[in-house]
């Protein structure tokens, strides 16, 4: 498209140069001779016509009004039917001076510029007598309605989520911080295709380190094309080979508007549903805002139960294993007795059970989200209580273990992100490995490594385990057990705020 | 070499830093090591705090002089660049065997209580690794890992308050009745549980607030020491006079007095557990090491770490009988006195050459 583009440009160009030697030899004859503007203007069209040949959806329509014939220029799949007829039709035949008032004069020499208006959206309108071409952003691809999220849905508090449009999320942010101080600054990016991307904050309390740093980050990408969000946050992560999302995702406008309230940095992408949250720290990733609806006795709670869920759910089907190959001692006497009778008829080693019987809740699971909602309800109940049922019966697995698994499949399900789910059922097998091979040893290995490396891992430049590696002794109020509201007014520490 | 080395490390760091790198797998034994002196062991953790605390200050004090140097280069700078480095080569020869011997005798007793079917080679290898990954991280993720070892661990403790409610308080009060010899001996083998704090002089130029830096290491000393005191206080009280000379392990089996109906064998999850400790302890010494390295060969190279890994790995591996092993290891854990004395040396040479080394 870009050679495309020059060429076609520099073959106007060169027309011009030719009509231009012309032009002054006719000039002597006539008395209002074409200006080299004219032409330019002329040629630009043509060449718009000629490189939008195989552009089915762009549409040339000449239309007669009082000032001559006028071509308008519009991809019909970007403008709507209605916002044509109200803001460019009508006024052309009935009010021609609002054109001339609303609509801006295109730059000529930038051809490029001309083709992006009308991939863009914008309708192009040209004044043959006068050789004027001004342009009026009518963009109105048909989008979604608000409606509320599936993902990240809560008892109490606005239900209401982003959608794919960039402008709706961000009225829906706007709605609710009416601050001047709220920034967007926008960018363009993917080298193929052009998608605006919005960088929300708040002027006077963002850090500016953190912002130059994200500008930069997102100035380096080289990507072809980002068709969610999601991919561009991979691009600008710290530490794109670990296992551990390093930005907050949400759907939510009052949770994003929190975050921007709390000093750090926003980005939304067309096209996009979701938003990111730069800096996050690990903890954060179990906070859901419905913690701040409730009371905070049971915000506690729940929060001590999705963080603590989080190691819960990596380490008990892994010490099964251990108990079960390396260390039955450490069972007392009863409870081994039981686990031996329900293991009594599996063949197995404990090891082959554990994996068998995950890796059939990871095929339900990834089955149940690729089918229609009515025959995934159907799997459901075949996977959960045909397979469970038949396979204790079977002798293949035992009851105990069917518990276990269950408890952290479910468990894994507890935090609010879903990249963070995911990624503790990976690192779950990682443990599962660890402790077929090494016992309980093996085990304090991995959650040694598990430390190390979340220890080591920075979002944005910012440690990845604040609070526990203290920023701000008051975090501490607002993390595993949230106080009550009056004491978790403070900015967090690791969004490192102007204001405190 | 650089003269100015960022400033990376609080006080809190340096706390942990001090206390993790001394609390490693001298404390399981560290009530047979005093078995010489018996009932009367109780007094002397905070005899060891007190002396660790009179060594510390030379250390402190020489690093002040030379607030952006460590160890090595101040070897370097005070007693010539020859012999400067040919005592860095053994202090890194010290360090090295010290690191083989820690991970030796944990894998020995992890070999024996928790996975008696196996060789210890892959596991072995696998702990070398996670060594050198946070190693790799630099000294201050190294001090995170030592602040998390510590609260992570620390709850260990609560599993002794079955052995303090078996024991007999009585056993507690000192009698004296021992001689000077066994008086030698039991601060000989039982002052290793509180070494490590003498790295500070390799870290100390990444300390931010280097004024403070001896409150915060005595800091972390005493943290180190009420651990050590809290073990040889319910050893005392739980066991007698003959257990204490003739359990290897009795740390260990402090912990199995606790009655748990779900649980039975605490101590096989505090021996794993003791991985975080082993680990932050050895990470302080290895990161040392390769900071000789780098001031020997005066260039910063990554595979430092590697070489050190793998000699590591070669001792620990090296063909010779157990006996062999274990007297390489106690030699060298011997030498551990030298390197906590040496400061004194050093800075009577740095009065002595005073205007010498100033100009």
């Amino acid at each position: 498209m870009d050679n495309l583009t020059l060429s076609i440009y520099r073959k106007a160009c060169g027309t011009l140069k030719y009509k231009l030697v012309r032009t002054t030899k006719v000039n002597k004859q006539y008395k209002k001779a074409p200006t080299a503007e004219d032409i330019l203007a002329d040629e630009t069209v043509k060449a718009l016509k000629e490189i939008t040949n195989d552009i089915q959806d762009i549409v040339f329509k000449e239309i007669p009004t009082s000032e001559g014939i006028v071509t308008i220029i519009h991809s019909s799949s970007l403008v709507e039917k209605q916002t044509l007829e109200k803001s460019i039709l009508i006024p052309l035949c009935d009010y021609i001076h609002q054109i001339h008032q609303l609509a801006t004069p295109v730059d000529l020499k930038d051809f490029k510029g001309i083709i992006e208006k009308l991939v863009g959206g914008h309708t192009l309108m040209y004044f043959q007598q006068t050789h004027q071409l001004l342009s009026m952003d009518t963009y109105s691809a048909p989008t979604r309605a608000i409606t509320d999220t599936a993902t990240e849905s809560t008892v109490i508090g606005p239900q209401d989520a982003f959608t794919e449009s960039l402008q709706t999320n961000i009225s829906l942010v706007r709605r609710r911080i009416r601050n001047p101080m709220l920034k967007n600054e926008d960018r363009i990016l993917g080298t193929e295709s052009n998608f605006k991307i919005s960088i929300l904050y708040i002027d006077d309390l963002v850090n500016k380190e953190n912002l130059n740093k994200l500008r930069q980050r997102i100035d380096k990408v080289h990507y072809p094309i980002f068709t969610d969000i999601s991919m561009l946050m991979q691009a600008i992560e710290d530490n794109p080979l670990s296992p551990f999302p390093q930005y907050y995702m949400s759907v939510r406008p009052d949770t994003i508007s929190q975050y921007l309230l709390d000093g750090r940095i926003i980005i939304f992408m067309d096209n996009s549903q979701a938003a990111i949250v730069c800096p996050t720290s690990f903890f954060e990733m179990f906070t859901s805002i419905e913690d701040y609806y409730n009371r905070w006795t049971m915000a506690s709670l729940l929060r001590m139960l999705r963080f603590f869920g989080f190691f819960l759910t990596i380490l008990i089907t892994p010490t099964y294993i251990s108990a079960l190959t390396f260390h039955p001692e450490i069972l007392p006497y009863e409870l081994l007795l039981n686990i031996q009778e329900s293991r009594s008829k599996v063949p197995f080693p404990p090891i082959f059970e554990v994996l068998f019987i995950e890796l059939i809740i990871e095929v339900l699971r990834e089955a149940g989200s690729r089918l229609p909602t009515k025959v995934g309800q159907t799997i459901g109940i075949v996977g959960g209580i045909v397979i469970g049922t038949a396979a204790v019966e079977a002798g293949l697995v035992s009851n105990i273990l069917i518990v276990l698994v269950a408890v952290s499949a479910l468990l894994s399900f507890l935090p609010p992100l879903f990249l963070m789910s995911n990624t503790s059922r990976f690192v779950r097998y990682i443990f599962i490995l660890a402790a077929g091979f090494f016992g309980l040893f093996g085990q304090m290995l991995a959650l040694a490594w598990l430390f190390a490396h979340l220890l080591r891992i920075k979002s944005l430049g910012t440690p990845y385990m604040t609070p526990f590696i203290p920023r701000k002794a008051t975090d501490l109020l607002d993390s595993v057990i949230r106080f009550p509201i009056a004491f978790t007014k403070g900015r967090k520490g690791i969004s490192r705020a102007q204001k405190k | 070499m650089s003269t100015q080395t960022k400033k990376i490390l609080n006080g809190y760091h340096v706390v942990f830093l001090v206390q993790s790198a001394m609390l490693g797998t001298a404390i399981l034994t560290l009530p047979r090591e005093l078995s010489a002196v018996g009932y009367s062991q109780t007094v002397f953790p905070l005899l060891f705090g007190v002396i660790a605390s009179l060594t510390l200050w030379p250390m402190i004090w020489l690093n002040r002089k030379y607030p952006n140097e460590n160890l090595f280069r101040i070897n370097e700078l005070l007693l010539g660049k020859v012999l400067g480095k040919i005592i860095n080569v053994l202090i890194i020869l010290q360090i090295t065997v010290f690191i083989a011997g820690t991970i030796t005798y944990y894998m020995d007793l992890i070999h024996s209580t928790t996975l008696p079917e196996q060789t210890n080679t892959f596991p072995l290898i696998l702990l070398l690794l996670l060594l050198l990954y946070i190693v790799s991280g630099g000294i201050k993720s190294i001090a995170r890992f030592c602040i998390l070892s510590f609260f992570l661990t620390s709850g260990i403790y609560y599993f002794s308050h079955w052995a303090f409610q078996k024991g007999i308080v009585s056993h507690i009060f000192p009698l004296f009745n021992f001689n000077s010899h066994e008086l030698f001996d039991a601060m000989k083998r039982g002052y290793l549980a509180v070494v490590g704090y003498e790295l500070i002089m390799f870290y100390f130029p990444y300390i931010k607030e280097q004024n403070k830096a001896f409150k915060h290491a005595l800091i972390g000393i005493w943290i180190s020491i009420s651990l050590c005191f809290i073990t040889v206080f319910i050893s005392v009280i739980y066991y007698s006079e003959w257990q204490l000379k003739n359990i290897k392990f009795s740390v260990l089996n402090l912990l199995k007095a606790g009655e748990l109906s779900f649980i039975e064998r605490i101590d096989v999850f505090a021996m794993t557990l003791w991985v975080f400790l082993v680990i932050s302890t050895l990470a302080v010494y290895l990161w040392s090491a390769k900071k000789g390295m780098e001031s020997i060969s005066d260039k910063k190279k990554k595979y430092y770490l590697y070489i050190l890994a793998i000699v590591i790995f070669l001792v620990i591996k090296l063909p010779f009988t157990r006996d062999f092993h274990e007297k390489l290891y106690k030699v060298n854990d011997y030498l551990v006195y030298v390197l906590i004395v040496w400061p004194i040396f050093l800075c009577i040479i740095y009065l002595l050459r005073k205007k010498q080394v100033q100009s």
